[in-house]
């Protein structure tokens, strides 16, 4: 149990690490990655969803039917999702207003379904959290190392301090949404060759 | 370009005849742009050619296979569609982005789905906006022209090129837009070599005639219904076909085999929609220029219309 519940943690940092090795939850990954501040914070109440929305699946499993589990699952998510945008109105509100509509999208995240799907909802409370913390840890890294390219590279400057000097041209391109796609996918190539042996 | 010297190295390079032509078809064009803007195009030119190579080198070699002469002609056009003034590292940044992520991660010659040169030029066109929209300078004229200097005087005012002046309702001599004595991207600015270089690749067949008629058509008829219309900013069908990129972009962008269109039908609707899009975009939108973005949208649309092309054509024959 304990050395299954370390796997199911560090599986997510590397060997499934969200969107670079699962391609899962490319919305927020292509959305808020324009600047690292936004970057993190989303994927802090990512994990914060899919930490807590694990935990209640894993614990309702016997309960939930069949059936209907898709719509359980949401439900809960939508709970915790109301929960994190409550709580950064609270605490963050400036980032509240550059996450803007991405905040409730987070119940979309497939992510967090999927990992309430393929294991929460057969797994046990241990398992399910440790899974949890360990992919949205790797989805935090995910969006913070992609934020950190976009925002250095076309905006010249890391968590809105300058990096460069004032000669410095930022590649506007890469803040712009096609950027975001060209980046991802120089990501999943740079992922894809150091992950074949 | 001497591309005889190349040859003793016949498996590094692949030669392809049709890509030759067009490259002869635009060395009229490189040397009146040195003409006209000075040395320092030359080496414009020159810088983007070694490094759109060495690109397209790094992904083939892995893979054991030569480098094609498609790639000369993508250097040439991408190099000629530049402003004469724009820094040399953008211009090499766009060359490497448009050969190795507008061709050769398609998979290398023939797969590119868009117009890798093109794809170079929209890159920097977007990342650096001023650099590529806003330092036109007067080109040489007369004597031996810039043969003899590096580059126009940059530090003057920066002119306006015809396409500004005609959307802000001035007139422009139509014989200096058909020689080419005014500001304008490299190779786009005289409409007479352009011209004649279209006319070679088309009679010797590098190109489908279809795609350069329907552009032309296309630009031609709209223009003519929006000039009739009597809309501001709107020049007379012979400025537009005249001035900036329009020609050139009918004759080497529009007509690139790979990413254009293949079925008859197909080619003269992708060619007229190329034409038609131009005149919208340069006439209701942001950009002074609008044949890059055209060309560039309607090679997304490329699969979709051969599909259908050949879809209604089975139908036909069923029937």
């Amino acid at each position: 149990m304990a050395k299954s519940a370390v796997q199911e943690f560090t599986k997510g940092l590397w060997a499934e690490i969200p969107p670079f090795r699962l391609v899962l939850g490319l919305c927020p990954v292509l959305a808020v990655t324009k600047g690292v501040e936004t970057g993190i914070f989303m994927g802090i109440a990512t994990t914060f969803v899919l930490v807590c929305s694990n935990v209640i699946v894993s614990l309702l499993r016997k309960v939930i039917p069949k059936g209907v589990r898709i719509a359980c699952f949401i439900v809960v998510i939508a709970t915790f999702v109301t929960v994190a945008e409550l709580l950064m109105q609270a605490f963050a509100y400036s980032v509240f207003m550059k996450l803007g509509i991405f905040m409730p999208l987070i119940v979309v995240n497939c992510i967090i379904l999927g990992r309430a799907e393929a294991l929460a909802s057969k797994k046990g409370v241990g398992v399910s959290f440790a899974d949890g913390l360990g992919m949205g840890i790797g989805f935090t890294l995910s969006l913070f190392a992609l934020a950190s390219i976009r925002e250095i590279i076309g905006n010249g400057t890391f968590y809105e301090i300058p990096v460069f000097g004032e000669s410095f041209q930022p590649f506007t391109f890469m803040i712009e949404a096609p950027g975001a796609f060209v980046s991802l996918g120089l990501m999943l190539c740079i992922m894809n060759l150091l992950g074949k042996k | 370009m001497n591309l005889k010297g190349f040859r003793p190295l016949k498996k590094t390079f692949q030669m392809q005849k049709v890509m030759l032509r067009v490259c002869y078809a635009l060395i009229p064009l490189v040397c009146i742009s040195i003409y006209l803007f000075g040395l320092r195009s030359l080496a414009l030119i020159l810088v983007t050619a070694v490094f759109g190579i060495v690109t397209e080198a790094l992904f083939t070699f892995r893979r054991d296979k030569p480098i094609t002469s498609a790639v000369f002609v993508t250097c040439l056009i991408y190099s000629l569609s530049l402003p004469p003034t724009l820094p040399l590292w953008m211009a090499i940044i766009g060359i490497v982005v448009g050969v190795a992520m507008g061709k050769m991660v398609f998979g290398g010659f023939g797969q590119n789905v868009f117009n890798p040169a093109m794809v170079g030029r929209c890159f920097i066109y977007i990342t650096f906006p001023i650099e590529m929209t806003n330092r036109w300078i007067e080109p040489f004229w007369g004597g031996v022209g810039g043969l003899s200097a590096w580059s126009a005087p940059v530090d003057a005012i920066t002119r306006a090129t015809p396409m500004m002046d005609l959307a802000a309702g001035l007139s422009v001599s139509l014989q200096k837009l058909f020689v080419g004595n005014v500001p304008g991207s490299l190779g786009e600015t005289s409409a007479f070599l352009v011209l004649l270089g279209g006319a070679y690749i088309i009679y010797k067949k590098a190109a489908p005639w279809r795609l350069a008629t329907s552009c032309l058509l296309g630009g031609v008829i709209l223009s003519s219904i929006f000039y009739g219309m009597g809309f501001s900013g709107m020049p007379s069908p012979i400025s537009t076909l005249l001035s900036g990129s329009f020609l050139f972009g009918a004759a080497f962008v529009a007509t690139e085999p790979i990413s254009g269109a293949k079925t008859k039908s197909g080619q003269w609707i992708y060619g007229f929609m190329i034409g038609a899009l131009t005149v919208t975009l340069r006439g209701f939108s942001n950009f002074s220029e609008g044949i890059m973005f055209s060309v560039l949208l309607m090679n997304s649309f490329v699969p979709i219309l051969d599909r259908t092309v050949r879809q209604v054509q089975a139908s036909k024959k069923a029937a």
